[in-house]
């Protein structure tokens, strides 16, 4: 049974259908990637997933629940976490902070909300501090996150959704940005994230793209236009009209 | 016990000796009202024109019920706390659902409602005459109407006010409404619900103003009725700002600088408001955290220059 599935899930925005239709599923513990030119609808689609926005008709089903127009902060809280295309962080705060609002944000009861010291959480500093050293931020983890380098902001965006203890994780390019170097860092984090998590990952590099993936989703013009392993999306010819310069929607 | 708290007890035991009581007293009162805004402004980035709603009914509410059915002090001042609270809660849950100029419109709008409420509902209020005769009673037999002991009164709950907001602002809620400052999105992704802990923020920031409001009432025996004008609100920011927006002392300092200069200047310089405007000028440009961070730099800037230390001295 998938741990996330869409059916015909459709967002409108006046006369423009920026997702149309999409029917996806996605097994638990699996690595689904979802490719396609700039303006497909692969960010929208994440931004119906986490509740951005709601869905003009459709369903999203997560775990056998319809969570189709739930509130972001609701479906938080169900365990589905998300990364940004462009950096989303918490500049002023440490990176431990960072960290363990996430980790915060998941417990059961928040108790002492207003008056307890954030320090008497002796569980969550320890889990804030794990994902840091996961993701080889913990030596810098007093420091404020808009001190370090836009590569160890990128790392820091996925500690953040790590320390959510996420059920399903939604990447949006996790390497946007990034130089070479940086981005073989990030693509071995991923990696190493593979088969622990459920992973809808939203990238670019398509060399990246086909040797990690289990699933491949292509968009094109806010339609799903192929979808299938690897080696079946690289066959298609579909998807390479849609690469190679083809701009007639299917 | 920290530096800032052993300085901040030594301004409390030495600032009557130095300052006429009365003003004494109306610093920490003003600095409990900017601890109130501070949490708004400071820690959640919501600049809020409309404090002295909160402020004002909570004088009205808690200066009538003294005036007309002599409660006690303390019920006094859960009142006004209570009302400073209720108030605020209404106000902020319009407020919330916009962000931006509209939200500060917003405040400042339904701050001028409160304050043609006031202006008309004379029978309660009076008017634009103000609300005179409020007294005060003593506490638990001990008489505060001496000038001295009334200050006493206030400063202890003004440090119980600092201690209170410590505990907030370092708190898991405190952590919370510093990322909503700092990244919305990021917070609602995470899965806090941003309305509620921005309400929940005015909650706590009208109950400081609420006490502000009340101690304000019994200081001078009158709720003047400019205590509900946006020129208190305005007041209230102007001196956050000066003193630094963000920090947890900035305001004590600001309230500190702001009636100090408000009093002292104005009895020899009708145009005082011009210095508090290069002051306010000043910080803008140069230093947007206020004395604090002024403070700071210069702290870092003693530090990196060992060389004209040794001058100094010398």
């Amino acid at each position: 049974m998938p741990l996330v599935s869409t059916d015909r899930v459709t967002k409108s925005f006046g006369a423009l259908v920026a997702v149309n239709a999409v029917t996806l599923a996605v097994d638990e513990g699996s690595l689904h990637s979802v490719i396609g030119p700039n303006g497909a609808g692969k960010t929208t689609f994440f931004n119906l997933l986490t509740g951005q926005l709601a869905p003009t008709s459709g369903r999203i089903v997560f775990d056998g629940r319809d969570i189709a127009g739930t509130p972001p902060h609701g479906i938080a809280h169900l365990g589905i976490a998300r990364s940004f295309q462009r950096t989303s962080i918490f500049p002023t705060l440490s990176l431990l902070d960072n960290v363990w609002l996430a980790a915060f944000a998941r417990q059961e009861s928040w108790r002492g909300l207003a008056w307890r010291r954030t320090d008497a959480y002796p569980k969550l500093a320890e889990r804030a501090m794990a994902v840091l050293e996961e993701v080889g931020l913990a030596g810098k983890h007093g420091e404020p996150a808009r001190a370090i380098s836009h590569g160890e902001q990128r790392q820091l965006e996925l500690a953040i959704v790590l320390a959510a203890t996420p059920r399903l994780l939604l990447l949006d390019e996790p390497a946007a940005g990034l130089s070479p170097d940086e981005t073989k860092k990030m693509v071995a984090l991923v990696r190493k994230l593979k088969g622990r998590y459920t992973i809808i990952l939203i990238e670019h590099k398509i060399d990246v793209v086909m040797s990690m993936s289990d699933r491949i989703s292509v968009m094109h013009f806010g339609s799903v236009i192929a979808e299938g392993v690897p080696a079946e999306i690289q066959r298609n010819a579909e998807v390479r009209r849609a690469y190679l310069g083809g701009i007639a929607p299917p | 016990m920290s530096r800032a708290w052993l300085a901040i007890l030594a301004a409390v035991v030495l600032l009557p000796i130095f300052v006429r009581h009365s003003i004494a007293t109306e610093i920490w009162i003003f600095a409990i009202f900017g601890l109130g805004l501070n949490l708004l402004m400071g820690y959640t980035g919501l600049l809020s024109f409309g404090q002295a709603t909160f402020f004002g009914s909570a004088a009205y509410a808690a200066g009538y019920l003294l005036k007309y059915y002599g409660i006690n002090v303390f019920l006094a001042l859960a009142t006004g706390i209570a009302v400073g609270a209720v108030s605020a809660a209404l106000v902020g849950y319009l407020c919330v659902q916009r962000s931006g100029l509209y939200f500060i419109m917003l405040t400042f709008a339904l701050n001028q409602m409160f304050y043609f409420t006031a202006y008309q509902w004379t029978t309660v209020t009076g008017g634009e005459d103000g609300m005179p005769g409020v007294p005060r009673p003593s506490v638990l037999g001990l008489d505060i109407h001496a000038p001295l002991a009334y200050y006493a009164a206030v400063a202890l709950l003004f440090l119980l006010s600092l201690w209170v907001m410590r505990r907030i602002v370092e708190s898991p809620l405190g952590k919370i409404l510093q990322s909503i400052r700092d990244n919305e999105l990021r917070a609602e992704a995470l899965g806090y619900n941003v309305p509620r802990m921005k309400l929940a923020a005015f909650v706590v920031g009208g109950a400081f103003s609420g006490l502000a409001g009340v101690l304000y009432a019994m200081l001078f025996g009158i709720v003047p009725l400019e205590s509900i004008g946006f020129v208190f609100s305005g007041n209230v920011v102007f001196a956050t700002l000066i003193g630094g927006s963000g920090s947890l002392y900035g305001p004590v300092i600001g309230s500190f600088v702001f009636i100090w200069l408000s009093e002292s200047v104005s009895a020899i310089w009708a145009r005082w408001p011009l210095l508090l405007g290069v002051a306010f000028v000043v910080v803008v440009l140069f230093f947007r955290g206020g004395v604090v961070e002024a403070w700071a730099r210069f702290w870092t800037w003693r530090a990196a220059h060992p060389a004209t230390r040794a001058d100094a001295s010398r």
